[in-house]
């Protein structure tokens, strides 16, 4: 069996492959996003579906060129589209004449046959305990990766010699693909942020403080969002994530039991956006709008959203936002991904957003002066 | 407290659910003012006060909204979550009163009841009752409302099922031999299937409907359908669909197909989410009947009616042909 999954950041690839490899499967990653991957995504795929359908789509003709004859998706339940992607996909690329298998990851709904079917073949027959093993060495990496790229983006828009913070985030995470222990996979964080701490930084830098918040995939693959995170990095911006995928692996498996990195109580992100949307809308609709409220209280200068086109949670989210940000007088920047996004539009609309927060700051300091003078 | 103006949008929802709100909210004393027929003006409305990246049919929803406010004492403007087991509506709806209360200012008060079935709180009969007691303070009167409200819900929705006549199908089924030695006497049938914001709306959609009537065109939708059927066609599906209003189009669609019909125009609005998945849907399962000819119409505020025309002309025209070729040829 040759399994393939569909790229995201650098999780799919590393964190992903691991697990399967583990599991004694031999995987075969798509390459990664490229112009063509989304040219066979838009061509293939129905013409308003949202971005990500289109790209993952063009990530597994790639794999099933590759020689991949497995594909590992995650479903869901709705009401956002997400959900359906893999039964469209499954419905495109038989169509197109592809031999493959697609195990579809969901919470079982019905049938339970082709549900145990599917666990038994990601099983491969290993023990109850290597499986176990190998969901650790998994989930470790995932939580490695996740918080270097975090202390990354604390450190890039301060660093003296430009790219230095992407250079070393990219031999730790190289290192941790390479290792399979999770007592490795700890001693090589530690040692990179270490690193990272010991990059030459400005001194005194007032840094504008930035939240992306918005569509999950957009937001954590950067060929989609054309590296939004390190561009604002080099525009001196310090950029936190309101996404991780940390609660949406436990959300897409209801696994909200396990606890794992995430409270079950009352999430204070929803408790944010109730005054605006009480009501979850699905994707990460109610996340980014309590996201954008959390971030106004917590001294942020403005949010950033990344939504795909046509995506039915974020638009809710931006209407609302639209009030949000009126209301709190805390600016936010839509921005819409599509298979015609042009770089340097981007580049536009993110240097202007940045010099409006510039801006804004600097009055903000002149009042404060005049107040105490 | 009687005759108070409440105003309910003539949009999205209120072609599936307006003769439940009206019963029950008329039996209860209010006054229901709806917003009228889609217009050149309310569409204006509606695009200019809308975010441009939103769905049509939402942004004439804006305009209903814009059309009614000032003229009533509240906007009925429900959430509707989850009707049924499994499925839900789409997220737009599940915010609808937040992004109306988000964009729009200077709006009358909103009732803005949740229906949601899976808690109890939120189920139809409890939202309801809620929103009754804003109007009257007589318990018994509202329950009665309610229930007769739903009474005559139910019998309205089995009179459209009802329309469709089983004879129309069955003779179609000899069709393709028998239909033209008698030139063309026997209608077509054509399918118009779609959310029936698009389906219904003459406005929107151009007076589709009326048009293909008065060429003799047996025009049939997804309300005609009996549940149980859409329900028994929907287990084909490798995996269940998730959305109450989708389900119905799809399962529809399949037994339209099945009956092997003249043909389907799938109607669809621009940026419409799930309309683009389960267009796919309808499409694949499309190429296995050859016989049935399929199309696509998508709608948005700059859809020109000659475009429209011309589109449904030559649907029928190659239907007709396509009819008269396999005569002269069986």
């Amino acid at each position: 069996m040759k399994v393939t999954i569909p790229n995201l950041g650098n999780l799919a690839s590393i964190a992903g492959k691991s697990l399967l490899s583990n599991l004694g499967h031999e995987v075969i990653l798509p390459p990664s996003n490229t112009k063509r991957t989304l040219d066979l995504g838009v061509r293939y795929a129905p013409e308003y579906c949202c971005l990500p359908l289109k790209i993952v789509l063009g990530n597994f003709i790639e794999a099933l060129e590759k020689g991949a004859d497995t594909i590992i998706m995650v479903g869901g339940w709705g009401p956002c589209r997400f959900g359906y992607y893999a039964e469209i996909q499954r419905m495109i690329l038989k169509s197109l004449g592809y031999k493959f298998e697609m195990i579809v990851l969901e919470v079982p709904r019905g049938n339970l046959i082709r549900i145990l079917r599917y666990v038994n073949l990601l099983r491969n027959k290993q023990s109850l305990s290597s499986l176990i093993n190998a969901g650790e060495i998994a989930w470790s990496k995932v939580v490695a990766i996740e918080e270097l790229e975090k202390e990354a983006l604390r450190i890039r828009p301060r660093e003296n010699i430009k790219g230095e913070t992407s250079r070393i985030l990219k031999k730790g995470l190289s290192l941790i693909d390479n290792t399979n222990s999770i007592g490795e996979i700890e001693r090589i964080k530690q040692q990179i942020i270490d690193d990272f701490n010991k990059i030459k930084v400005k001194k005194n830098k007032e840094l504008i403080k930035v939240k992306l918040v918005g569509e999950f995939y957009v937001a954590l693959e950067p060929f989609v969002n054309h590296n939004i995170e390190e561009k604002l990095g080099y525009l001196g911006v310090e950029v936190e994530r309101g996404v991780s995928i940390k609660p949406w692996i436990t959300s897409v498996f209801s696994l909200n039991f396990l606890k794992v990195g995430y409270q079950k109580e009352k999430n204070p992100i929803e408790k944010a956006a109730n005054p605006y949307l009480p009501q979850s809308v699905g994707g990460e609709g109610q996340p980014t709008v309590g996201n954008v409220v959390l971030a106004s209280e917590k001294g942020f200068d403005g949010a950033i959203q990344v939504v795909p086109f046509t995506c039915m949670p974020e638009i809710v989210a931006e209407t609302v936002n639209k009030k949000v940000s009126e209301d709190l007088d805390f600016p936010v920047l839509t921005l819409i991904f599509d298979e015609q996004t042009g770089e340097e539009g981007l580049n536009t609309r993110l240097e202007a957003f940045i010099d409006l927060l510039k801006s804004k700051k600097y009055d903000r300091h002149l009042t404060a002066r005049r107040l105490a003078s | 407290m009687g005759n108070l103006k409440i105003g309910i949008p003539q949009a999205l929802l209120y072609y599936e659910y307006f003769p439940l709100w009206k019963n029950f909210l008329e039996s209860l004393g209010a006054e229901v003012i709806i917003s009228g027929p889609t217009t050149k003006e309310i569409l204006d409305l509606g695009v200019k006060s809308a975010i441009s990246e939103i769905c049509f049919p939402v942004k004439v929803f804006y305009g209903h909204v814009m059309s009614l406010k000032d003229r009533v004492d509240y906007l009925f403007i429900p959430r509707m979550v989850c009707v049924e087991k499994g499925a839900y509506f789409c997220p737009k709806f599940l915010g609808l009163p937040d992004m109306v209360k988000s964009s729009l200012s200077s709006l009358p008060p909103l009732i803005e009841p949740t229906i949601d079935i899976r808690k109890s709180a939120t189920s139809f009969k409890n939202s309801f009752l809620a929103v009754g007691k804003l109007i009257s303070n007589n318990s018994k009167k509202i329950y009665q409302s309610f229930y007769e409200a739903q009474k005559s819900f139910h019998l309205y929705l089995q009179s459209k099922e009802n329309e469709l006549n089983p004879e129309i199908i069955n003779i179609n089924q000899q069709y393709s031999t028998k239909l033209l030695q008698n030139n063309m006497k026997n209608p077509l049938n054509i399918a118009l299937l779609g959310h029936s914001y698009l389906v219904y709306d003459a406005f929107i959609n151009l007076n589709l409907i009326s048009k293909l009537k008065k060429t003799k065109i047996n025009v049939l939708t997804a309300e005609m359908v009996r549940k149980q059927d859409i329900e028994r066609k929907l287990k084909r599906l490798h995996k269940p669909i998730f959305w109450t209003l989708s389900k119905k189009i799809v399962g529809s669609a399949f037994y339209f197909l099945e009956k092997r019909i003249d043909g389907i125009i799938h109607l669809t609005s621009f940026e419409c989410g799930e309309d683009s998945m389960i267009g796919e849907l309808i499409r694949q399962e499309s190429l296995k009947y050859p016989t049935v000819a399929y199309t696509e119409f998508v709608f948005d505020e700059h859809t020109g009616e000659a475009g429209i025309d011309t589109r449904t002309e030559a649907f029928l025209d190659m239907i007709i042909r396509r009819k008269r070729y396999e005569s002269n040829h069986t």
